[in-house]
C-alpha cells in the first residue's frame, strides 16, 4: 500500500461516515431483510412494512450512527451554536452592544497578556535565557544599586572553570569611530568573547555569528552587525556579508547580521557592531583587559547553589583589585529579566488589574443585556419547557448563545489586541526590553480562546439559570406577563450596582494618574528645558596620524573643544552654547565622594560631580545665587575652582561661610589613556559660587548636592554641548553642523542630538505616568460607556415591558414626573448604591495606588469622578424613561 | 423453534467479531449468520445490532468496504482487521476463563468443598 493510501485509510477511519453512506447501507439492509421475509413467503407489501417497523425510520439512521459514535453532544452543541448565531442575527442591535461589551475587555486583557508575555515571561531571544545570569555586586550600604563588575583575563579564565557554570560570556563596550566613507561616524562597539555564537544560540539573519576560530592569531578582523545598524548604515543590503567596514582606522570584514530581535545589551548599551574580544586585546587600548561576565548556568543548578559556589571566587578577585569593589558587598546572580521586573513589573500588574476590571464590567454588562433580552424570550422558553425540554438543556442552549456572543467579541478583541499591545511600547519605549517583540503566538491564542469561553459562561450563567427556572413562570399567558413587573429586577439591580462601583474605581484610578502626571509636568525643574538641545561629538582619538597624538595633549583638547563651542555659539539664532560632559538633567553627573577642608574624614560625604563649562548655567537658565562663576582662563586650566548647588551648600556648608571653602574629589582622575585630565584635577578646589537647584536625580526627586567643576578637569574622548536657540532647536541642527565643520572639516556630530524636552518625555517616570494617565483614562472611558449602556438598556427594556402599566397610569391621571420616577427609580437607585460602594473603597484604593503607582491618592479625585458618574447615570436613566411618559394611554390599552 | 436467550452486556460485539472472522459479510448477513450458528436461539434487536456495528467500525476492529451482494445489490461488507483479530482472541480467552470459573462454582457440590 502506498504511503498516501495508508494515510487516506487512517483519515477515513478517523472521520465519521457521511450521512449518504450510512443511509445507503441502511437501505440495502432494509431491502435484504425484506427480500428475506419475502423468501419466507410474506407478501412484498407486508414484508417492506415489517422491515421498516423492525429496523426504524431511514432518516433517523444517521442520527443513530452519530449517537453510537458518541457524537450526539457535539451535534446538539453545534445545533445550539447555529441557533445562537441565528438569534444574534435576528437582533443585531442587542448583539452589537453585547459583542462590543466583551470585545473591549477581551481585547484589552489579551493585549496586556501578550505584553506581559513579551516583556516579562519571554523577553529574550537567547537559547536557555532563563539560565543566563547577570552577576552583580550588591553594595550593602546601597543595596538598591547593584553594580556590574569587570574581570581581568586571568579571572575570566578561572571563573569559566567554575562548577555551576555551563558557559561564560565576557563583553566590553567601546565607542568607536567608523571612517572610510564620508564623515566619520560614532559607532557603539561591543567586544564579545568568541563563544558568543553558541552562548546566545540565536541564528543570525545573514552570514554567521562569532565563532571560537575568530579568536585565533590575535583575533580576526571580523564584525557582526546589529539589525538596526545594518538597516541604517547599509539600508538592509542583503549582500553586506563580505564587505569591509573601517572601525577605529582598521578594516573589518562583515561576517553576519543579527536578527531584529537580538539587541545585546540594553543595560550597558545596545551594540551597533559586535567584534571578537581577542581583537580588543590585540589593539590593546586599555591598560588591562576587562570583561563584564554573563553566566549561563548548568541545567540542574539552582540560584542559591550557584551563588554559594561563586562567592568565594569573587571574594578572591576582590582581594586582587580591592579598589573596584565597595567595602561591604555580596555577590548576587540576577536572572536577566530582573531589572525589567523591577522597572515595569508593577506598572504592568496595575495595568493588568485595570483591564481585568474592564473585562468584569464588560461581562456584567453582557449579563445585564442578556437578562433584559431574556425577559422578552420568556414565551419561547416556556414553550420549549412545555414540549419537554429539560431545564438543563435550556440552560445549555442559553450558555451556548452567550458563548457565541463572547467568541464574536473575542474575535474582534483579539484582532485589535495585537495593535493595542503595542500602545504601551509606543508610549513608554524605554521602560521595556528592546528585544521583546509583541507577536501572535500559541500561548496568546490559547489564552484568548479560554478567556472568551470563560467570559461567555460567566456572563451567561446567571441569566440562563434565572430564565430557565423562574423567568418562564406563567409566561405562557401573555396577558399576565404584560402587566407584572419585571421578574428579575433584583438580580439586574445588583449587577448595575456592581458595574457602577467598578467603573468608579477605574475612574478614581484614572483621575489619580492624570492628576499626578499633571503635577509632574507643572513642577518647577530648576532649569529650563525649552529650546535647548544636547549634541555630542567624538574626538578623533584613534586617528593614526598626527592629530591622534596631538588631541591627547590637555591644552590642545581644551582649546579644540572651546573653539567648537564658540563656533556653535556664533550661529545666528543660537543664544547660548555650553559644554557639558554627562551633565544633562534630569539625571546629571556621577555620584562621587569628596573631602571638605577643615572637616575630619567622617563617613564619606557624597555629591554629584558635574563637568561643565561656565556657560552651562546661562544655557539652562540656572540662577547664580551667590558668588561668581569661574572665568574663561580658570575654565581652560580646569583646576582650583568649583561651584556648588544650593542643596550642597545647605547640606554640607551650613556652618560658617560658603564661599572660599575648599573641596577635593579624589576620584576625579582617569586611567583611560584616551581621556585627558588636568594637572591637579583631584586636588583642592575653592568654592566660588552657589547656584540654584536643578533636577539631577530624576524628574520626580529633588536635586541632590552637586559640585560643578570645569569640564577641562577631565575630558573624555567624547564631548557634549547644550545649545539654547530661539525657537525649535532642531531647525538649527544643519547650521550647527556647518559651524562645527568650519572648525574641523571631518568633525561629525554623533547620533542622538535631541532637545531636552524630548529627554524628559523619554524619562521613565514621566513616560510611566503618561502611560498610566492615557491607558487608565481610556479604560475608565470605556467602563463608563459600558455602565451607561447597561443602565440605559435596563431602563429601556423595562419601559418597553411595562407599556400597558404606564398607559394605565397616565390614563388614570398620574403626573408625568411621577411616571418618569417610577420608570427610572430602580436603575437610578442601583447606580447610587454602586457609587456609594465605590466611594467606600477609597481607603483600599488609596493603599493600592500608593503601593503600585507610587502616587498619592486624593479622595477629592474620587469624589469628582463620582459626581461625573452620577450625572451620566442620571442621563442614561432619563433618556429611555421619557418613553414611558410618551405612551398614549388609548394605544397601550388597545395593544392589550 | 427452541427457547431464545438474552445476551449479557457486551457479548453482542464479540459475536459480531466472530461472525465476521469467518469471512466478509454485510450487516444483515452478520445478523443471519449469528442466528444461524446459534441455531435460531438468539433473538437480536436490530436497533442495538447496528449501533454495535457502528461502534466496532469506529474502534477499528472491523472495516467496511462497498461490494456486490449475492443478489447483485450494492452492500457494505465488513471484515475483521488485524486489531480486531487480536481483540477477538483476547475477548474469547477472557470469556472462556470467566465461563469456566462461573461454571465451576455453579457445578460445585457440597462434598467437593
Amino acid at each position: 500500500m502506498s504511503v498516501l493510501g495508508g494515510m487516506r485509510k487512517r483519515l477515513r477511519s478517523w472521520m465519521p461516515r457521511a450521512a449518504a453512506d450510512v443511509d445507503e447501507e441502511f437501505r440495502s439492509t432494509l431491502e435484504a431483510y425484506a427480500q428475506d421475509l419475502m423468501g419466507r413467503g410474506m407478501p412484498a407489501e407486508e414484508a417492506r412494512r415489517k422491515a421498516r417497523i423492525d429496523l426504524g425510520r431511514p432518516d433517523a439512521q444517521h442520527e443513530r450512527y452519530r449517537d453510537a459514535l458518541g457524537l450526539r453532544l457535539f451535534d446538539e452543541l453545534s445545533g445550539d451554536f447555529r441557533y445562537g448565531v441565528r438569534a444574534i442575527r435576528r437582533n443585531p442591535g442587542f448583539a452589537a452592544v453585547a459583542v462590543v461589551s466583551l470585545a473591549l475587555g477581551i481585547g484589552a486583557t489579551t493585549a496586556m497578556f501578550s505584553l506581559i508575555y513579551a516583556v516579562l515571561l519571554h523577553p529574550f531571544p537567547y537559547a536557555g535565557a532563563d539560565r543566563i545570569m547577570n552577576p552583580v555586586i550588591v553594595n550593602e550600604q546601597h543595596p538598591d544599586q547593584p553594580q556590574w563588575f569587570p574581570l581581568t583575563e586571568a579571572q575570566f579564565q578561572v571563573m569559566r572553570q567554575a562548577g555551576p557554570i555551563n558557559s561564560l560570556l565576557g563583553f566590553n563596550n567601546s565607542h568607536m569611530e567608523m571612517t572610510g566613507s564620508g564623515l566619520p561616524e560614532a559607532v557603539f562597539g561591543v567586544y564579545l568573547t568568541e563563544n558568543a555564537g553558541s552562548f546566545f544560540g540565536v541564528r543570525p539573519l545573514l552570514g554567521r555569528n562569532l565563532e571560537p576560530s575568530d579568536g585565533e592569531n590575535g583575533g580576526h578582523a571580523v564584525v557582526v552587525l546589529n539589525y538596526r545598524f545594518w538597516q541604517r548604515r547599509f539600508s538592509g543590503d542583503p549582500q553586506v556579508v563580505g564587505q569591509t567596514l573601517e572601525l577605529d582606522h582598521a578594516a573589518y570584514t562583515v561576517i553576519g547580521v543579527m536578527p531584529r530581535s537580538f539587541a545585546f545589551n540594553n543595560t550597558t548599551g545596545v551594540g551597533d557592531v559586535y567584534l571578537p574580544s581577542s581583537r580588543m586585546r590585540a589593539v590593546a587600548r586599555v591598560p588591562y583587559m576587562a570583561y563584564i561576565p554573563w553566566i549561563k548556568l548548568k541545567r540542574d543548578v539552582t540560584l542559591a547553589q550557584a551563588d554559594a559556589a561563586l562567592e568565594p571566587l569573587v571574594r578572591q578577585f576582590a582581594k586582587e583589585h580591592p579598589e573596584r569593589y565597595p567595602d561591604h558587598w555580596h555577590l548576587a546572580l540576577q536572572p536577566l529579566v530582573v531589572p525589567y521586573e523591577q522597572q515595569t513589573g508593577k506598572a504592568l500588574m496595575l495595568l493588568l488589574a485595570g483591564v481585568v476590571l474592564l473585562l468584569i464590567i464588560g461581562c456584567v454588562n453582557c449579563s445585564v443585556l442578556l437578562l433584559a433580552r431574556g425577559s422578552t424570550r420568556q414565551q419561547e422558553l416556556a414553550v420549549r419547557l412545555a414540549i419537554g425540554a429539560s431545564r438543563w438543556r435550556i440552560v445549555r442552549q442559553l450558555l451556548v448563545e452567550s458563548v457565541v456572543i463572547s467568541c464574536a467579541g473575542a474575535l474582534v478583541g483579539v484582532g485589535a489586541s495585537h495593535w493595542l499591545a503595542k500602545v504601551p511600547l509606543l508610549l513608554s519605549p524605554d521602560s521595556f526590553p528592546p528585544e521583546s517583540e509583541i507577536r501572535v503566538n500559541a500561548p496568546m491564542l490559547v489564552f484568548s480562546v479560554a478567556l472568551a469561553i470563560a467570559c461567555g459562561v460567566v456572563s451567561g450563567l446567571a441569566p440562563a439559570l434565572r430564565l430557565a427556572w423562574r423567568g418562564s413562570e406563567g409566561a405562557l399567558s401573555p396577558r399576565r406577563a404584560g402587566v407584572t413587573a419585571w421578574h428579575s429586577t433584583r438580580r439586574w439591580s445588583v449587577l448595575i450596582a456592581a458595574q457602577v462601583a467598578l467603573t468608579l474605581v477605574l475612574m478614581g484610578t484614572a483621575g489619580t494618574a492624570i492628576r499626578s502626571f499633571l503635577q509632574l509636568t507643572r513642577e518647577p525643574l530648576g532649569y529650563d528645558p525649552e529650546d535647548v538641545m544636547s549634541l555630542g561629538i567624538m574626538l578623533h582619538v584613534h586617528d593614526p596620524g598626527e592629530w591622534g597624538r596631538r588631541i591627547q595633549l590637555h591644552d590642545v583638547r581644551a582649546a579644540y573643544i572651546e573653539k567648537i563651542r564658540a563656533s556653535i555659539a556664533s550661529v545666528p539664532g543660537v543664544t547660548e552654547a555650553a559644554v557639558s560632559t554627562d551633565a544633562t538633567p534630569p539625571y546629571a553627573g556621577a555620584a562621587s565622594t569628596f573631602e571638605l577642608d577643615g572637616e575630619p574624614a567622617r563617613e564619606q560625604p557624597q555629591a554629584r560631580v558635574l563637568l561643565t563649562g561656565p556657560q552651562y548655567f546661562a544655557a539652562l537658565r540656572i540662577p547664580l545665587i551667590e558668588g561668581r562663576m569661574w572665568s574663561a582662563d580658570e575654565n581652560a586650566r580646569g583646576d582650583f575652582v568649583a561651584v556648588v548647588n544650593r542643596a550642597f551648600a545647605a547640606r554640607y556648608l551650613a556652618q560658617g561661610s560658603t564661599l572660599g571653602r575648599r573641596v577635593r574629589v579624589p576620584g576625579l582622575t582617569t586611567q583611560n589613556r584616551f581621556a585627558s585630565a588636568s594637572a591637579q584635577s583631584a586636588g583642592w578646589r575653592t568654592i566660588l559660587g552657589v547656584v540654584g537647584d536643578a533636577r539631577n536625580d530624576g524628574l520626580d526627586r529633588p536635586a541632590v548636592p552637586a559640585l560643578y567643576v570645569p569640564y577641562t578637569a577631565l575630558m573624555q574622548p567624547y564631548e557634549q554641548f547644550l545649545v539654547r536657540t530661539q525657537g525649535d532647536p532642531r531647525t538649527y541642527l544643519h547650521s550647527i553642523r556647518a559651524a562645527i565643520a568650519s572648525v574641523a572639516a571631518d568633525q561629525e556630530v554623533s547620533r542622538g542630538a535631541a532637545p531636552l524636552r524630548e529627554d524628559i518625555e523619554r524619562d521613565a517616570q514621566y513616560s510611566r505616568q503618561r502611560l498610566f494617565s492615557i491607558l487608565f483614562g481610556a479604560y475608565s472611558a470605556m467602563a463608563l460607556g459600558l455602565a451607561l449602556v447597561g443602565i440605559f438598556s435596563v431602563v429601556a427594556y423595562s419601559v418597553a415591558q411595562r407599556t400597558v402599566e404606564f398607559g394605565l397610569r397616565m390614563a388614570l391621571g398620574a403626573p408625568r414626573r411621577h411616571v418618569l420616577w417610577i420608570a427610572g427609580r430602580i436603575a437610578l437607585a442601583s447606580a447610587v448604591a454602586g457609587i456609594a460602594l465605590g466611594l467606600g473603597c477609597d481607603g483600599f484604593l488609596g493603599a493600592v495606588l500608593a503601593h503600585w503607582m507610587q502616587n498619592a491618592f486624593a479622595a477629592d479625585t474620587l469624589l469628582a469622578a463620582a459626581g461625573l458618574l452620577a450625572i451620566c447615570a442620571l442621563t442614561a436613566c432619563l433618556l429611555p424613561a421619557r418613553h414611558a411618559i410618551a405612551v398614549q394611554p388609548a394605544e397601550a390599552l388597545r395593544n392589550e | 423453534m427452541t427457547k431464545t436467550v438474552d445476551l449479557p452486556q457486551g457479548t453482542l460485539e464479540m459475536l459480531i467479531l466472530k461472525a465476521v472472522s469467518l469471512g466478509p459479510l454485510h450487516g444483515y448477513g452478520i445478523l443471519l449468520r449469528i442466528q444461524q450458528i446459534s441455531g435460531e436461539r438468539l433473538e437480536i434487536l436490530q436497533g442495538s445490532f447496528y449501533t454495535a456495528i457502528y461502534r466496532l467500525e469506529r474502534q477499528g476492529w472491523i472495516e467496511g468496504e462497498w461490494g456486490e451482494s449475492d443478489n447483485n445489490r450494492r452492500a457494505r461488507f465488513y471484515s475483521l482487521t488485524a486489531a480486531g483479530k487480536r481483540h477477538l482472541k483476547a475477548e474469547t480467552a477472557k470469556w472462556a476463563d470467566m465461563a469456566a470459573v462461573v461454571a465451576g462454582i455453579l457445578n460445585a457440590r457440597a462434598d467437593e468443598i
